[in-house]
């Protein structure tokens, strides 16, 4: 594992993100500012790249939500987007999106779960 | 036919991803199971929808249930799978027959005549021919032998070609192809609960079928077409930039629904929504079986 954005523990997510980037097949997990699309903290594995990935979900999230109000749907909670290898989870609150991106193989459910506690803790 | 009946059921039941659903849902029929050799097709059309034959079995079916719209609609599908299928020229040249199409008849029977293993195709084109010599005859009465339609329900019948026999008074249900006032109701038979809605939507964020009614009974499907058809865009292109391969579904959870999506043909859009209180894996089970008839629908109307 490394972190694109700089040593564990420099923000109040790094932990959170560790735990994420632990599950099978987490490619990485990101908390990413949903406005300007900017990775506020990542920890991914070598060849992700957290940038993109930042500015991609945050782009992702941000027209889905919007969508969503715009369909009465209410407030997003969580969002999956899959694809023949992969996929991206995100989270959101407030301004805050909690992403991971993963292989095929990885358990969306348990995934899931984690991330719904997890964004909680996003302030 | 009962032993052969339960002997492709337990084919099916072993591996059903076979395609043991064609001979089981046609001995049905033949066994005048009409019900249950519906479903038997449908599931095995949700598994194979590429299959031409799949599509003839299911064609036998809703004729023999007298539903010759529906019938017309899978043997033309069969067609488009496979350009020389000749059970779906024949199947196709009775359809014609029974509205009394005669010379339509018997060009689709004449073209299926190439592929006649049992003669089947060469009585029925002989029978065709027939009707029309005796209209061309019969100035006053023309038509009326020609349309006569068959007494002896087909369901007891395995060729469309037996079903020429002259008989009975036909009940023929016409009703144009694509008929646009039954695209709302596209996904009514694959939404298992009145707080789920289903919507087709093109690759320009336009309605092409079905609806989208919110949590207070609202048609927004204009307004959810309009911005889905942004997010189908934007998942194309992350999906993309990631290098993880085409995308297949997304999943929205919000506060009052669930929204799932997937791309379907055409550049279009599959749109499913769900009371917030569905469970996850349902929705994304209704988005496949939405997706399913999206493609079979396209398929008619494209």
């Amino acid at each position: 594992m490394a972190n694109p954005t700089g040593a564990p523990g420099r923000t109040p997510y790094a932990e959170v993100l560790a735990g994420l980037a632990r599950h099978r097949g987490v490619l990485g997990s990101f908390v990413v500012s949903e406005r300007d699309g900017l990775a506020v903290d990542a920890n991914a594995q070598i060849g992700v790249h957290a940038e993109a990935v930042a500015a991609l979900a945050a782009s992702l999230h941000r027209k889905a939500r919007l969508a969503c109000g715009a369909a009465g749907c209410g407030t997003v909670t969580f969002l999956r987007l899959d694809a023949e290898r992969g996929g991206i989870c995100a989270a959101g609150r407030d301004d805050l999106v909690l992403v991971t991106i993963s292989e095929a193989r990885a358990n969306i459910g348990l995934l899931r779960v984690e991330m719904m506690r997890a964004v909680k803790a996003l302030t | 036919m009962a032993d052969e009946i339960r002997r492709l059921s337990d084919d099916l039941a072993r591996d059903p991803s076979s395609l043991a659903f064609m001979p089981l849902a046609d001995a049905l029929r033949r066994a005048g199971q009409l019900d249950v050799a519906l479903r038997v097709a449908l599931r095995g059309l949700d598994r194979h929808p590429y299959l031409a034959d799949a599509h003839d079995v299911l064609a036998r079916i809703h004729a023999d249930r007298g539903d010759l719209e529906r019938a017309a609609d899978e043997w033309e599908m069969a067609l488009r799978l496979n350009h020389a299928h000749g059970p779906a020229r024949l199947g196709l040249g009775f359809i014609d027959f029974r509205r009394g199409n005669l010379e339509s008849a018997e060009q689709r029977l004449a073209a299926a005549s190439g592929d006649d293993d049992d003669g089947s195709v060469a009585a029925a084109l002989a029978h065709v021919r027939s009707a029309l010599h005796a209209r061309t005859e019969c100035h006053g009465s023309e038509g009326d032998a020609a349309r006569t339609p068959p007494s002896e329900p087909a369901r007891r019948q395995t060729t469309p070609v037996s079903w020429l026999t002259p008989v009975s008074p036909p009940k023929i249900i016409e009703y144009p192809t694509p008929d646009p006032s039954k695209a709302r109701d596209v996904f009514a038979n694959v939404l298992d609960a009145a707080d789920q809605t289903a919507l087709l939507v093109d690759a320009d964020g336009l309605i092409l079928a079905g609806g989208y009614i919110d949590a207070n009974g609202q048609d927004v499907a204009d307004i959810v077409a309009a911005e889905l058809a942004g997010v189908g865009g934007e998942a194309e292109r992350a999906m993309r930039h990631l290098g993880l391969g085409a995308w297949t579904s997304m999943l929205v959870e919000a506060d009052r629904s669930i929204v799932a999506m997937s791309p379907a043909p055409l550049g279009s859009l599959v749109v499913v929504g769900a009371a917030r209180q569905t469970p996850v894996g349902l929705v994304r089970l209704l988005l496949d079986r939405a997706v399913t008839r999206a493609r079979d629908w396209l398929g008619r109307v494209a």
